[in-house]
C-alpha cells in the first residue's frame, strides 16, 4: 500500500467514525420523548448548568421539576378540555448568561415552549431581553436576586423569597446585633456581590463597622487559609460568607481552625443541610442561614419520596422543594386561562392559580399568593440560627409586600 | 506580624503545590517542545485517583499518593504511545490541539465516573500547629516538607540516574543525544511518567484543603503556565523559583493590598519580568 493510499483510507476511517458519532449522538438527543402517549406534549423549558463545576445544583432544581411533571402526568393534565403530557426539556448553559439566552430562544422556538425555568440571576436577566419580544415566554425565575423584580418585566414569576428578606433577621440574630464589625468573604460571583452589597448598607445601618471587603472567587481560589486569615486580621465579630455549599463549608472550617469564635451569616445560596455534609457539623455552630428544610412541618414525606425517586442519598434542600412546588401553580394557571401557549393569558391568571394547587404538591413555604410585581409570596417563609448546642432555632421571616 | 507569618506559610505550600505541577509542565515543554494544555485536567485526574485509593480503597494517606503518582505515570506513558508517538513528525500545533482534545476527554471522563459534584477528602494531618502565635494546619507543613523531598529527589534522578541524564540531554540537544545513542522514544514516555507523576504527588496534598470538582484544573493550569513563561520555558530552576515568587506574590499582595490584587499580581509579575528578560528567569529554550 503506497502511504498516500494508507493516509487516504485512514482519513476516511475518520470521516466515518466521526460521521457515526455525530449519528449516535443525534440518536441520543432524539429519543428522550418516550412518555405515555396520551394527548398532546406540552414542553416546559429548562436552562441551567448541567454539566461541568457546579453542575449539582442545575441538577437539583431539575430533579425538583421533573418530580412535579412525572406526578402531574400520573394524575392526567387536561387544559381547554384536552388532554396534555408534560415534558421537560433541559438544555445546559454552563450558568453563562449569553448561552441561557441562546437556550431559551431553542426551547421557544424549536421546542415549542411556552414556559422557561432559569435558576440563575445572570441567565434570567439574559432572558428577560427575551421573553417580551417576539416569540413570548413566561420565565420561572429561581434566584433570590430581588433585581429580577426591579426590571418590571410582566412575563417573570420569581420563584424564590428575595435576600433582602433574609438581611435584617439575621443582623438582629447574631448576638452583636449590628453593633460590631462584619468581616465580607462571599462568593465573587453577582449574586454574592449583591447581598454583600445589601448586608453592607444594613449593617452599617444598625451601627456597626465594615470590614475590607474579601470577597474571593469560590471555584477557583487553590486554598482558602490565605483570604480567611486576612479577614481574620481585622478582628470581625461577625462574618458574611456563602456560595456554593460545599466551598462555603471549607471556608467556614478553616476559619474554626483559624481560632475565630465569632458569627457567620451565611448568605441564602449555601444550604445548613449540605454545608452539615462537608464540615464537623460543630463548626457551624452560632450560624445563621435560611432554615433547612426538615425545620418546616410534614416535609419528611417529600425528603423520602425524592431520595427513593432519584435513589439519591444526598440532602434534600429548599431548591428542590421550591422549584418541585412552583411547577403546579404555572399548570394551575394554564387550566385558569384555558390555554397553553398564551405566556401572557397565564401570567394573568396566576393570583386565582395559586390558591388551587392541591395541598399535596406544598412542602415548604408553598406560595399562597403572587404580588403584582410576579413575585411569589409566603406566609410560611423561616430562618434558622444554629445555637452553640447544634441545635437549628428556626424564626419568621416577614416577606416585603412590594 | 501573626498574620504575616500564617501567610508566609500559606504562600510556602502554595509555592510547593505550585512548583510540583509546573515542573511536569515545563519538563514536557523541555524534552517535547509542545505546551500541554491537559496539564490542569491532570491535576484533577490525579486528586481523584488519590480520593478513590484513599476513599473507597482505604489505602493510608501517603500510600494513595504514592500509587496514584504511579498510576499517573502509567496513564502518562499510554498517552504518550497512543497519542503524541503518532504525531512525533506532525507540526507542533497539532500536539497542542491533542493536549486540547486530552484535556476535554478526561473532564468528560471523571463527570462520568465521580459525578459532577464536589468532594470532600479527609487527610489524616489534621492537627493544627501554632508558630509565633500563627494557627498553621499541619498539612500545609506537609506539603512543604514533601514539595522540598520530591524536588529533591528530582533533582537527584535528572542530574545523577542515567534516564534523568538523558532527559537532560534530549532537552539541551535533541540531535546530538540522537547521535550518541539516546533513545529518545524511551525519553518522550520516561518524560510524560515524570510529569504526570509530579502532577498526581501535587493533586494529592492539595485535595484535603480543597475540594475535588471536574473543575479544579482550569484555574491552576493558568497560573502553572505563568509560572513556567516567567521561569522560562523548558527550565527546572525555573519552575522552582517562579513557583514560590508566584505564590508568594498570589498571597501577599491579597494580604496586603486586596483580595482581587492577589490574582492580578500573578499577572503584573509576569509581565513585569518578561519586559525585563522576554524569555522568563532562567528562559534558554526557544520553541521549535
Amino acid at each position: 500500500m503506497t502511504p498516500a493510499s494508507s493516509s487516504r483510507m485512514r482519513r476516511s476511517f475518520v470521516l466515518v467514525a466521526s460521521g457515526s458519532l455525530v449519528a449516535a449522538l443525534a440518536a441520543c438527543g432524539g429519543d428522550g420523548g418516550g412518555g405515555s402517549s396520551e394527548g398532546e406534549t406540552l414542553v416546559i423549558g429548562y436552562s441551567a448548568g448541567i454539566s461541568g463545576g457546579s453542575a449539582e445544583y442545575g441538577l437539583n432544581v431539575q430533579n425538583g421539576l421533573q418530580m412535579a411533571i412525572d406526578e402531574l402526568n400520573a394524575e392526567g393534565v387536561e387544559i381547554g378540555g384536552k388532554n396534555y403530557t408534560l415534558k421537560l426539556e433541559s438544555l445546559d448553559d454552563q450558568y453563562q448568561p449569553s448561552t441561557t439566552g441562546t437556550n431559551a430562544q431553542r426551547l421557544v422556538q424549536k421546542e415549542g415552549a411556552k414556559i422557561v425555568f432559569v435558576p440563575h440571576a445572570g441567565g434570567i436577566k439574559a432572558a428577560q431581553e427575551l421573553n417580551t419580544t417576539r416569540d413570548k415566554f413566561l420565565l420561572g425565575a429561581y434566584s433570590s436576586d430581588p433585581e429580577i423584580l426591579a426590571s418590571k418585566n410582566e412575563l417573570t414569576v420569581m420563584i424564590p423569597p428575595s435576600f433582602t428578606s433574609y438581611i435584617d433577621p439575621f443582623i438582629d440574630k447574631v448576638a452583636t446585633k449590628g453593633t460590631g464589625s462584619l468581616g465580607l468573604l462571599t462568593t465573587s460571583s453577582e449574586f454574592g456581590q449583591e447581598w454583600t452589597k445589601a448586608a453592607t448598607a444594613s449593617w452599617k445601618e444598625a451601627g456597626g463597622k465594615v470590614l475590607d471587603n474579601n470577597n474571593i472567587d469560590y471555584g477557583s481560589v487553590s486554598d482558602f487559609a490565605g483570604p480567611v486569615s486576612k479577614t481574620l486580621a481585622g478582628k470581625p465579630d461577625v462574618i458574611l460568607v456563602g456560595g456554593p455549599s460545599q466551598p462555603t463549608a471549607l471556608i467556614i472550617e478553616e476559619a474554626r481552625k483559624q481560632g475565630y469564635d465569632g458569627a457567620f451569616m451565611i448568605i441564602d445560596q449555601a444550604k445548613f443541610e449540605e454545608l452539615e455534609e462537608f464540615t464537623d457539623p460543630k463548626n457551624l455552630n452560632d450560624s445563621v442561614g435560611i432554615a433547612p428544610l426538615t425545620e418546616f412541618d410534614g416535609t419528611e414525606d417529600f425528603i423520602t419520596r425524592y431520595k427513593e425517586k432519584f435513589k439519591s442519598d444526598k440532602p434534600v434542600n429548599a431548591d428542590i422543594a421550591l422549584n418541585y412546588q412552583s411547577l403546579p401553580v404555572f399548570v394551575e394557571a394554564m387550566k385558569s386561562a384555558g390555554t397553553v401557549d398564551d405566556p401572557q393569558a397565564i401570567r394573568d391568571a396566576m393570583p386565582e392559580a395559586v390558591g388551587n394547587v392541591d395541598d399535596k404538591f406544598k412542602v415548604a413555604f408553598a406560595p399562597d399568593r403572587i404580588s403584582d410585581s410576579g413575585h411569589f409570596v409566603s406566609d410560611g417563609l423561616k430562618a434558622a440560627y444554629r445555637n452553640d448546642k447544634g441545635k437549628y432555632e428556626s424564626f419568621p421571616i416577614d416577606q416585603p409586600k412590594d | 506580624m501573626t498574620l504575616f507569618i500564617q501567610q508566609l506559610i500559606n504562600g510556602l505550600a502554595l509555592g510547593g503545590i505550585y512548583c510540583l505541577a509546573a515542573i511536569g509542565l515545563t519538563l514536557v515543554f523541555g524534552v517535547l517542545g509542545f505546551p500541554n494544555l491537559a496539564h490542569g485536567a491532570l491535576f484533577m485526574v490525579g486528586g481523584y485517583v488519590t480520593y478513590t485509593l484513599l476513599v473507597d480503597v482505604g489505602l493510608p494517606y501517603v500510600v494513595a499518593i504514592v500509587c496514584a503518582a504511579l498510576i499517573l505515570a502509567v496513564i502518562g506513558v499510554v498517552f504518550e504511545r497512543l497519542i503524541f508517538h503518532p504525531l512525533r513528525h506532525a507540526p507542533h500545533t497539532h500536539h497542542m490541539i491533542a493536549t486540547v482534545g486530552v484535556m476535554f476527554f478526561l473532564i468528560s471522563l471523571v463527570q462520568e465516573i465521580w459525578g459532577t459534584g464536589f468532594l470532600r477528602m479527609e487527610s489524616p494531618f489534621d492537627g493544627r500547629m501554632t508558630v509565633a502565635g500563627a494557627q498553621i494546619s499541619t498539612q500545609r507543613i506537609i506539603i512543604v516538607i514533601t514539595a522540598m523531598v520530591v524536588l529533591i529527589a528530582l533533582t537527584l534522578f535528572l542530574k545523577r540516574s542515567v534516564h534523568g541524564q538523558s532527559i537532560e540531554a534530549i532537552e539541551q540537544d535533541r540531535t546530538g543525544a540522537a547521535l550518541v545513542g539516546i533513545n529518545a522514544n524511551v525519553v518522550s514516555m520516561m518524560t510524560f511518567a515524570v510529569s504526570f507523576a509530579l502532577v498526581a504527588i501535587s493533586a494529592g496534598l492539595v485535595a484535603p484543603i480543597q475540594l475535588l470538582s471536574p473543575g479544579m484544573g482550569e484555574s491552576l493550569s493558568l497560573i502553572v503556565f505563568a509560572i513556567i513563561i516567567l521561569g522560562g520555558l523548558g527550565s527546572l530552576p525555573g519552575a522552582i523559583i517562579g513557583g514560590f515568587f508566584i505564590a508568594m506574590a498570589e498571597v501577599m499582595a491579597s494580604t496586603y493590598i486586596s483580595v482581587g490584587a492577589g490574582q492580578a499580581a500573578v499577572f503584573i509579575v509576569l509581565m513585569a519580568v518578561l519586559a525585563i528578560k522576554p524569555t522568563g528567569i532562567f528562559g534558554t529554550v526557544v520553541q521549535r
